[in-house]
């Protein structure tokens, strides 16, 4: 900046001084104008020719497309009106939704949340009343966790969709050249973890025996679960965070080891793509929803078939390739402390109708195809774990669906405080996780969050 | 949706222009005989700021004014969606203005602007300088670098820089682990600690804006005369007095509006920031004024308020400037 303001010597009269200055004021102009030209893009959602036509959000690539056309396809058997699913992304939701479902020109008809976003929106008001819906879709066999997520006040106003609990994929090979078993307890998978880790069996820089990155709370959250502990609790009438009680402790005191010891994950990595190291030889285990079994691709498996190529030869191909990334890779529900399965975090989304929505009755009518016998199988058999528990055996028995029931056994939610959402737009776990990631003192770091946990919920 | 803006969180400060015009009762004045300055060639300068005026009250006025209001209400997720908002006088502002962590960073953030605005002017001035003294090939190859690096859109770069920076996988990190044998860099974190973090922010944010301050001071420095670059010669001036006294005089008020521009810009940054913290930074330890006012956004009146005493800075910050540039114009 002191080079502007240097010798300021020179006041000659000049006629091209009043051209330069003219031009910084276009300059200006110019900049002013492109700031005020960005405007909003209004979305239309007028139907054309009287046919009534309502929109369903579904966030990410979870739903896969064979259900999109279901629910399309019966949608307009069953009412004659047209449903119109689009996607919207996860990352940025729920400003898009403090937006949309506030007004009756844009809010969607129905709308897909995650379960830790729904507290938020339930107590906003965002959401129509469904009591009188709840048992005709399911009732108590819906998964009890979330339906207390949309719920105030003994209101029902957002139920299940759909969960995915937490498993751990681990290398048959890494585990066969380290000498180490399955664990059955928590203490047997932290050792295996160090073992791994130490063993590196294929001595690639960087190595981890459990993918872990500073900043994936989701998954360093089941050790605070597993040992007694809470993100928050309620006391009375306020919220105060948890992480700072003994059992917590213990928890954290047992996640900082394994970062330590354990895993060389980048402290500020999240749970973003887990298997990208996995399927490059650099982690022994990674733990993610159970569907990340598609997103293996071992180089020795690797066919080397480009993704799109629809021909039947490709199709062959690729069969062999998953087969052979399935059998050399094993997976198992993160043990608890006395053997079983621990206490980890569940995904996954509710599914709720705006207030604002001017089709309530096509948006119900909606409601019961998804909660219908047919619609929650195909959920099932697409590897979800469907709202209505009834319909979770078709989830298969392979070692997938195997490992994803035993992990949503005992699958826990996040605090269903009102203002959850906060905490995690916050980012205040994020922030905390890193420190103990980085070796920061538990209890102190504990302190810290806590605070910032009890003023946000608050 | 009063703050999470990534292109207008504050708007800058009111353009050095005439005020909306009171506009004066047509009927009778267009009988009267035209003896001075006819009427409407004084009515045609208003009527063509009209457009401009119009676009500016209704996107930079109504959000400013509904932001104004907000932030003297308790304003949440569940008025939004009907619940009445309560007024409650000066709360927001006292609760922030008391809070220690928000003086922490608009301390950030004034510094990160002021480094930011100086780097960039320092640089661009100097890429113009450059450009002005190279041959042609050398000069379109600056060019069109330096177009590339403005053109491109924010998040694509951002991506790539993050990428650039990514801990295990970064290019940044092989080539000083590799080629220059800092083993102890391999997987070095970025990010992580606040200082570097604004670092990369830094890097980041000059090579967005240096090419914006190059070509509009090199557009300068050509119109300056030819003549006088050459009497200075003649009466012995070095190329460096030549381009002190001479040529950077001579630019000043397009520096002056570059550099304003650059201040407001810098310290409004957010996509930058908010990109590189979602990239793996420590979110709270990072905040600048704009991912702060976001962080809030849950809570519409807190980010309101948040909002007003950032527009009141900005204001602060270049109020100096602002006068300035109105005196020279009336020169």
């Amino acid at each position: 900046m002191a080079a502007l303001s240097g010798t300021v010597r020179a006041r000659e009269r000049n006629p091209n001084m009043k051209m330069l200055r003219t031009g910084g004021a276009a300059v200006m102009a110019a900049a002013l104008l492109g700031v005020s030209a960005c405007g909003g893009s209004g979305e239309d959602a007028e139907a054309a020719g009287g046919v009534e036509e309502i929109r369903l959000w579904l966030n990410g690539t979870d739903t896969p497309q064979e259900l999109r056309d279901y629910l399309v396809e019966t949608f307009e058997e069953e009412t004659g009106a047209t449903l119109v699913i689009e996607e919207q992304d996860w990352s940025g939701l729920v400003p898009r939704l403090q937006t949309a479902l506030a007004s009756e020109g844009q809010t969607p008809d129905l709308v897909e949340v995650g379960n830790t976003q729904s507290p938020t929106f339930t107590y906003a008001g965002a959401f129509a009343d469904i009591s009188d819906l709840y048992e005709e879709i399911g009732g108590d066999r819906l998964l009890p966790g979330f339906v207390e997520a949309g719920t105030a006040d003994d209101t029902v106003y957002a139920v299940p969709y759909y969960s995915g609990a937490r498993a751990v994929f681990y290398n048959k090979d890494m585990f066969a050249a380290a000498g180490v078993e399955v664990p059955t307890t928590l203490a047997e998978f932290s050792e295996a973890a160090v073992a791994l880790q130490a063993a590196n069996p294929t001595g690639a820089p960087g190595f981890s025996g459990f993918w872990l990155p500073g900043q994936d709370w989701y998954n360093g959250t089941a050790w605070i679960y597993e040992a007694g502990g809470d993100l928050a609790v309620q006391e009375g009438d306020e919220w105060v965070g948890g992480l700072s009680s003994p059992e917590s402790q213990e928890g954290l005191a047992q996640v900082q080891a394994l970062y330590t010891g354990a895993t060389s994950a980048p402290r500020d990595a999240d749970s973003e793509e887990p298997w990208v190291p996995f399927n490059n030889g650099e982690a022994a285990m990674f733990s993610a929803p159970t569907w990340a079994r598609w997103s293996i691709d071992l180089p020795e498996c690797n066919k080397g078939v480009d993704p799109a190529d629809e021909s039947a030869e490709a199709t062959a191909l690729r069969g062999e390739q998953q087969a052979c990334n399935e059998e050399k890779t094993g997976v198992f529900a993160l043990p608890g402390t006395d053997g079983g399965a621990a206490t980890v975090f569940a995904g996954g989304s509710n599914i709720a109708i705006p207030a604002k929505s001017g089709n309530q009755e096509l948006a119900r009518e909606l409601m019961r195809i998804v909660f219908s016998e047919e619609y929650q199988t195909m959920l099932a058999e697409n590897g979800l774990i469907p709202g209505n528990r009834d319909y979770a055996d078709a989830l298969g028995d392979d070692v997938y669906a195997q490992a994803a029931l035993a992990a949503a056994e005992n699958a826990k939610l996040t605090p269903a405080a009102e203002k959850w959402a906060d905490v995690e737009g916050a980012r205040i776990l994020e922030d905390f996780f890193q420190e103990i990631a980085g070796g920061a003192d538990p209890a102190e770091a504990a302190a810290k969050a806590d605070e910032l946990i009890g003023n946000t919920l608050n | 949706m009063p703050a999470p803006r990534t292109t207008a969180a504050v708007p800058p400060p009111a353009p050095p222009r005439a005020p909306v015009p009171p506009v004066p009762p047509a009927a009778p004045a267009a009988r009267r005989p035209r003896r001075r300055t006819p009427f409407r060639s004084r009515l045609g300068p208003y009527l063509l700021l009209v457009p401009a005026v119009a676009a500016i009250a209704v996107g930079l006025g109504y959000p400013l004014a509904r932001q104004f209001v907000i932030s003297f209400q308790e304003y949440g997720l569940a008025q939004q969606f009907g619940r009445p908002a309560e007024w409650v006088g000066l709360q927001n502002y006292v609760t922030l203005l008391t809070d220690p962590y928000v003086w922490t960073v608009i301390a950030r953030s004034i510094a990160f602007c002021l480094l930011n605005a100086g780097l960039t002017m320092a640089i661009g001035i100097a890429l113009a300088v450059l450009m002005t003294k190279v041959g042609r090939a050398a000069r379109v190859t600056l060019q069109v670098g330096m177009l590339l690096a403005w053109g491109t859109p924010v998040l694509a770069t951002m991506t790539v820089w993050q990428w650039l920076f990514d801990s295990q996988y970064g290019v940044v990190n092989w080539l000083l682990a590799e080629p220059l044998g800092m083993g102890s860099m391999r997987f070095h974190s970025w990010l992580i600690e606040p200082l570097s973090f604004y670092g990369v922010a830094t890097v980041i944010v000059v090579w967005m804006s240096v090419p914006f301050v190059a070509f509009t001071v090199y557009a300068g420095l050509l119109q300056v005369p030819e003549e006088c670059m050459e009497a200075a010669q003649l009466d012995g001036a070095n190329a460096w007095q030549r381009l002190w006294s001479l040529a950077i005089p001579m630019v000043k008020p397009v520096l002056f509006v570059v550099a304003l521009l650059q201040v407001i810009w810098d310290l409004r940054v957010f996509t930058q920031i908010h990109v590189l913290q979602r990239a793996g930074a420590p979110t709270r330890e990072t905040h600048l004024l704009g991912t702060y006012i976001y962080s809030l956004a849950k809570e519409f009146s807190m980010a309101g308020a948040m909002a007003t005493i950032m527009l009141v800075i900005t204001l602060g910050l270049t109020v100096f400037y602002i006068r300035r540039m109105l005196r020279e114009e009336q020169l």
